[in-house]
Parts: C-alpha cells; structure tokens; sequence
C-alpha cells in the first residue's frame, strides 16, 4: 500500500517512514505543503498522512486545495495541534482521521489501513475474495483456511486487487501503488507477480482484459 | 501556607477610643483651666469682701465704739457666719470679735503683727486671714474666713460644668461608634466584596461610590489582579505552547525507538537509534529555551554588572564555530576594542548566542556571517547579519511571535529563540531592529545598548 507521508520535522518524518515502511507500507515523503499538493494530485496514493504546521503552504490549505480539485484519497492528519476548534477545522476541511502526535506506529498504521478500506467500501478488517482471505494487520493470506505464502509485492498487490475488487486496474496504475520513489520498476515485474498470484491461489482470482489491464473478481463465477 | 490572620486591634475601637481620648482631654483642660479661672476670681471677690469688712471693722473701732464693751459677740446672722470670723485688738487686748474668732489673733498667735493677707492654721482649719491697723497703729483688725468654704464654692461652680461632661461622654461614646461603624462601612463593603470573589476571577474590583481615601487600595488591588491576570495568561498560553510544542520532537523520538524495536537489520536499527539520541537532545534544548523564556517572562530582574560585550561576543561566536564550519560558512567578528556594556552576562550570552545560531542555522551552506560590536555615538551596538535569503517586510513583523517561523524554511526550529532575544532586549532596556544587511544581503539585527 503506498502511501504519502507529509511532515517538516527531519527527525519524525524519517521515523515515520521507516516505522510505517516496517509495518508494509510503501512510503513517499515530503516536507513542505507544495510538495505535499502536487504529489497528492498527481499520484493515486492508497492515503496520506499529513502534518499541519508546514513550510510554504498550511496543511489544511493543502487539504482545502486537494479536495477542490476532486482528490479523494483519504487523508489522516498527524498534529500538535488538539484544540478541539483545531480538530473540527481540520475534519471540516476533508480530513478523514485526526490523529496528536505522539502517535504509536502499529496504532498510525491501523488507521491508516482502516482508512484505505473504508476508501474502499469494505468495513471489515479483512478483505475476502472468492476463497481467499487477506489481513492487511498481520499480512497474512490464507486460500480455504490455508495459510499461502506471498512475498511482499506478491502481497501488496494481491491487497491492490482486493481493494479494487471488480474494477480493472491498468498496468501503470498498479505499479503506481506498488512502488515507491527511487524503486526500480523491472518492466514485466507486475505480469511475474501476477502470474505468482494465479500459481498460489487460482487461476479464477485474476482476470485479464486484453489493451486494458487486470481484474479480480470478488465472487467465484457461478457461485 | 500563611499563618491565620489575627487582628493586631479593631479599627472600629481605636478610632472610637482616639476621638473620646481626645474629646474628654479637651473637656479636661477645659475645666482645668476654668477652675483656675474661678478660683482666681473668687479668691480676687472674696478677698475683696475681707478687706472691706475690715475697713467697715476699722471704720466703726474710730468712731469709738464702747472700749468697755470689749468681747462683744456679733450676732450669727447668716448660715454661712461660722466660716467667717473678724478680732479687733487695741493695745494688744480683743476688744472687738465674732461669736467664733479665737482669742489669739487669728494671724497667728506669738507671731509679729503683719498687714495683707496670708492663710493660716486654725484649729485644725485653714482660715483666709486678712489683717490691718486702725486708724491709730494700737489697733489690729483681723478679719478671718475659712478656706473650704471658697473650695465648696469653687467646686460648685465646676460641678456644673463637669456633670454634663460625665453624662455626655457615654452618650457621645455610643454615637460615635455609630458614626464610626457607618464611616467604616466602605471597608466592610470592599472586604464582602473580595470574600465573595471565585478564585480564579481576575476582573478589576468595581465599588460604586468608594470614598476618596480608599480608591489608592482600590486602585492598587486592581492593578494587582491586572497582573495576576497577565502573569497567569502569560502562564497559560507558555504551559499550551510548551506542551504543543514538546510533541513533535517526542513523536520523533517515540517513532524511531519504535522503528529500532522492529528492526532485524542492524544499520537501520543504530540509524533509528541514532535518531532517537537526537531527539532526545532536541527536545532537551527546546525544554531549555522554554524555561529560559519563561523565567523572563516571569518578570524577575537580572541582576547587571559591567562587562566587555566585545569578550561575551567573541565567547559566543567561538562556541557557534564548529557548527559554521560544518556547514561550510564564514563567521567572523569585527571589533576594535572592548566594549564596556551594564547588563547580565548569562543572559546578554543567550541573546548573543541565539542570533548568531539563527544566522548559521537560516543561511545556506557556504554563507558569510558577520558579528560586530561597536561604539556609535557612545553607544555600544551588537550587530549580527548574514548573506542568507533574509527576510521580506511582513515576515520581519512577524518575527518574534512566540513559535513563529519563517515560512519556506527547512529548517526544525521552534521559533523560540527570537521571543527569548527580544525579551531579554526588554529586560535589559535594549534598542532591537531587524532589518535587510547592506553589505550581506541577509538578515540584520541590530542591538542598540
């Protein structure tokens, strides 16, 4: 799951990103809220995380810019600020979460995967499709109760695949979620790890769609 | 905390004793002086009646009363008869004396015969005694009156002035407790007033027709609150900023122990750990700056000693060099000479050391920095400027806000270091002026002694 973490502070933002990237996610950081306005426009972040007290542009500036301009990635904001005023204001401005620093790591990552399934319609902690089960917490899959070992992009892009469940997803946009900045793309990198996916769990899960991309299907054909 | 109150006397009764301590002295002296007054003017009356009652004695003795008729008793007349007497001797022998005179001459028996008058001893009594020859010098007319009775007629006469003074003085006693207790009132109101006060309210005391001696404690109550007020606002704000502040650094520290908990690989782990230490550092420093500031916010003076503010400057930049090298800048001090400067070391060190770290922290690798000390016009002026981007008009404004910080910059800092800088200016009496340097290009700050 990648996702943008925006925070000034050299020495929390490099903590953060680390810790969250321990608790599998795919992490892009940025310290100002230019940066932070521009990257959560152009890329399809699973959520972010953002400070408020930035250089350059307010975080809730960032916030108010982002959703005029239709962006609808969810967005936890991690601040000092706890006035109850200060909370509203940031909720009012298209926060999906508020959280005071200082924030445990398993607790920020719990919301944040939280945050991305209610992006995503599904309420539950765990995603289901067809006969297979993932949990996003303890980054395990199990096929009709069995335990399957992925490795970690075979598992973050299985994750992609349930939280777009039904919805074809373009090459570009799977790798998008896949990779952070600075990580090589090999170029048939996403076709080796889906043909993983169909070996381990079913050739049923994942469908082709010839020019398009891919699609998992949530319920078994004819079940 | 303090011991309970016990009043040291009762307003109420000392004014009432004053005024009737200083009503019945005067009703004293009064009559003090009254009493001098009458007896003097009787003793002039009565001595007076003597002297005329022996010129009538002398008078009668001449036209020749019967000598053989000596002894004669003059008849009782009058009550108060018994307290006067009169002898008239001629040739040594009474020939002349009132039912009560004595047989001696009641100027004194066995002494020379003397005129005038004088008080004597008789039988027990003092008599008023005034005593004259005749018209032939063989004759003596004493003619005596006893001494109390001037006193009863003295104290008579007192008695009426006295009585009225001994029953007004209770009756004067309760009213002015009356008067003293509604003259008090004022007082009494402002005490309900403080008693039924919530701790925590700090408005200024209002009391609707206070008299004119009791608006200075009014007036100094109210200021006091006022700055209760302030210092507890003051208080306020530091606790929320302090504690507002202090989270981002402990987030860090806690994010990256958590990091190096998680961590098999061991680069990672000592980075985080690394990281952690760095925290903690930070966090120490902005606890720092945050008691300095609130120790000069809490209003105490420093105390002031002469010292060479060229030293302090020198001092300060030698300990900010490692951290300018690091970063590639030049830093450097123009002085020419000491400097004799009054203020408080530590703290002129503070504010000295806070504008240069803000120079070597806010410009860019590679950049010059300049610290001058001077005299100008006799007087000594700091300078610190840099060759960093500076600051535009509004954000110089802004400068100094508590925990204002520039916008754009990358670099952590609380903002801080400006507030303490300008109150220790404050404290100090100093000229502070930030603006563009001419010769840097960067930031300026200028501090006039």
């Amino acid at each position: 799951m990648r996702i943008l973490l925006v925070e000034d502070d050299a020495l929390l933002g490099d903590g953060l990103r680390a810790g969250l990237r321990q608790l599998g996610f795919q992490v892009d950081w940025v310290r100002d809220g230019d940066a932070a306005e521009r990257e959560l426009r152009a890329q399809p972040y699973a959520a972010a995380v953002l400070d408020l007290g930035l250089p350059r542009q307010d975080g809730l500036d960032v916030l108010a810019a982002i959703r005029r301009a239709g962006v609808t990635t969810p967005v936890l904001v991690l601040t000092a600020r706890d006035a109850v005023p200060e909370r509203i204001r940031g909720l009012n401005a298209g926060a999906d979460d508020y959280v005071l620093k200082p924030v445990d790591l398993e607790e920020l990552a719990a919301r944040l995967r939280a945050l991305v399934r209610r992006a995503h319609g599904q309420p539950l902690e765990c995603l289901r499709a067809q006969d297979v089960v993932l949990d996003p917490a303890a980054r395990s899959v199990r096929r009709a109760g069995e335990p399957v070992v992925l490795s970690t992009r075979e598992f973050d892009l299985l994750q992609a695949f349930m939280l777009g469940a039904n919805r074809v997803l373009s090459r570009e946009q799977l790798e998008q979620q896949l990779y952070s900045w600075g990580q090589e793309v090999e170029s048939n990198a996403i076709e080796v790890h889906i043909h993983n996916l169909r070996r381990k769990l079913g050739a049923a899960l994942i469908h082709t769609v010839r020019g398009v991309g891919y699609m998992l299907v949530r319920d078994a054909p004819g079940a | 905390m303090t011991a309970p109150l016990r009043p040291a006397h009762s307003l109420q009764r000392r004014l009432l004793a004053l005024v009737l301590g200083v009503v019945a002295g005067v009703w004293l002296l009064t009559a003090l002086v009254s009493w001098l007054d009458t007896r003097h003017e009787l003793d002039e009356l009565l001595d007076g009646h003597l002297a005329q009652a022996a010129a009538l004695l002398v008078v009668q003795q001449a036209q020749g009363v019967d000598d053989e008729e000596g002894g004669l008793d003059a008849p009782t007349l009058h009550r108060y008869a018994p307290k006067v007497a009169f002898q008239v001797f001629h040739r040594g022998a009474l020939v002349l004396h009132s039912a009560n005179a004595p047989q001696a001459p009641m100027s004194g028996a066995g002494q020379p015969f003397r005129a005038g008058f004088q008080t004597v001893q008789i039988a027990g009594r003092a008599w008023r005694v005034f005593s004259a020859h005749g018209a032939e010098q063989d004759v003596q007319v004493h003619v005596g009156e006893q001494a109390d009775s001037r006193a009863d007629i003295l104290w008579a006469v007192l008695r009426s002035a006295l009585w009225p003074m001994a029953l007004a003085l209770p009756l004067l006693a309760v009213a002015l407790w009356w008067a003293v207790y509604r003259g008090l009132g004022p007082l009494r109101q402002i005490g309900h007033a403080l008693a039924e006060r919530q701790p925590q309210a700090l408005h200024p005391l209002v009391l609707d027709g206070a008299p004119a001696e009791m608006l200075p404690m009014v007036r100094a109550l109210n200021s006091l609150f006022g700055r209760i007020a302030t210092l507890l606002d003051a208080e306020r704000r530091f606790t929320a900023d302090a504690a507002h502040e202090l989270r981002t650094p402990i987030a860090a520290i806690r994010a990256q122990a958590q990091v190096a908990l998680g961590e098999a690989d061991g680069a990672r782990r000592r980075h985080a750990l690394q990281a952690t230490l760095e925290g903690c550092d930070r966090a120490t420093r902005l606890v720092e700056q945050l008691l300095t500031l609130s120790r000069l916010e809490a209003g105490a003076a420093p105390a002031l000693q002469a010292l060479d503010l060229r030293g302090l400057a020198q001092r300060v930049v030698g300990d900010a060099a490692p951290r300018a090298v690091a970063k590639g800048q030049t830093l450097e001090v123009q002085a020419c000479a000491p400097c004799p400067v009054t203020g408080n070391e530590t703290l002129l060190a503070v504010l000295v050391r806070n504008l240069v770290d803000n120079a070597v922290r806010y410009s860019p690798p590679g950049a010059r920095v300049l610290v001058a000390v001077q005299q100008q016009a006799g007087q000594a002026v700091l300078s610190v400027e840099d060759s960093g981007a500076g600051l535009d008009e509004a954000d110089l404004q802004r400068l100094g806000e508590r925990f204002f910080r520039v916008p754009g910059s990358l670099e952590s800092g609380s903002g801080l270091g400006w507030s303490i800088v300008r109150r220790i200016a404050a404290v100090h009496g100093l000229k502070l002026q930030a603006c563009r340097s001419a010769a840097l290009g960067g930031l300026k700050v200028v501090v006039t002694f």
